[in-house]
């Protein structure tokens, strides 16, 4: 018997904490959720664990996203780290690159020029072999992920070349920018510490 | 890099300049993009504005005169 999660009107991060709970009891489950943010953070975390992940589209506007594990294993996510004899710090350094906006500045002196080098820095990402796994976006960071920013077509650039772009739904929402957002997708705070907490690397301009 | 687009960029001998020129091919709708000086160009920690080979002309124009520049090179 599938498991149906109503996670209708609770607020981020709640429908992903309970997804995730769910999953670790049952195999197969349905989450009902009623907007588009929480309905992508449940079928990334769906995703991130292994799961094939099916949405549909209900007429009264919730999503319903089945959720059911893949034979053959869990998410890398899932999967307990490795055998005897490994440190956990070695453990970590295996893990993806990730980088991290913390402000729409590099560094501290000067704002403009602060501006000057984080936008170089952005457009130098994609330079990088390989390409981070994830950039984290958050604080006056946000504001290089809306329209008009000067750095969004190379954001596009790097969204395209696989890589996730995760903007923090709490700061675009405090700047008012929330409807502006152009390119990857809005996170919570459970995702990003999740995100951060999982890096072999962090790089934090 | 993948892309089909034939760039020039400006070279500056001041960060300053560089902003400056950017504030006026934005007043001015030119399109345009500030990126890092390409290694290959120089290994300066410096700034240069990008564009694409047409507008290379009205770029100058626009330049001349306002804003001091050292050079105009292909990409």
């Amino acid at each position: 018997m599938k498991k149906i999660i109503d996670a209708k009107g609770l607020a981020c991060p709640q429908p992903v904490i309970l997804t995730k709970k769910a999953l670790e009891q049952e195999d197969e489950i349905t989450v009902i959720v009623d907007n588009d943010t929480a309905a992508e953070n449940v079928r990334r975390m769906g995703t991130k664990s292994g799961c094939t992940v099916d949405t549909e589209k209900k007429e009264d506007g919730t999503f319903h996203i089945h959720l059911s594990k893949k034979q053959g294993g869990t998410a890398p996510a899932e999967t307990e780290q490795s055998p005897s004899g490994t440190f956990n710090d070695s453990c970590a350094s295996d893990g993806p690159l990730v980088v991290v906006i913390s402000s729409d500045r590099m560094g501290r002196g000067n704002d403009e020029l602060g501006h000057v080098l984080m936008r170089s820095f952005i457009h130098t990402l994609l330079t990088l072999e390989p390409l981070p796994e994830t950039l984290i976006f958050y604080n006056s960071g946000v504001k290089l992920t809306v329209k008009d920013s000067e750095v969004l077509d190379d954001l596009k650039k790097i969204e395209e070349a696989g890589v996730s772009i995760l903007a923090c739904g709490t700061c675009l929402n405090y700047f008012g920018i929330s409807s502006d957002l152009a390119c990857g997708i809005v996170s919570n705070m459970y995702d990003i510490t999740s995100t951060m907490a999982a890096a072999g690397r962090q790089v934090i301009p | 890099m993948t892309d089909k687009e034939v760039y020039y960029v400006v070279l500056f001998n001041s960060v300053h300049h560089a902003l400056r020129s950017e504030k006026i091919l934005k007043e001015m709708g030119i399109s345009h993009k500030l990126i890092p000086v390409p290694r290959h160009i120089s290994s300066d920690c410096g700034v240069c504005l990008r564009f694409t080979a047409d507008l290379r002309s009205p770029i100058e124009e626009a330049l001349t005169g306002k804003v001091e520049i050292r050079e105009i090179c292909p990409l």
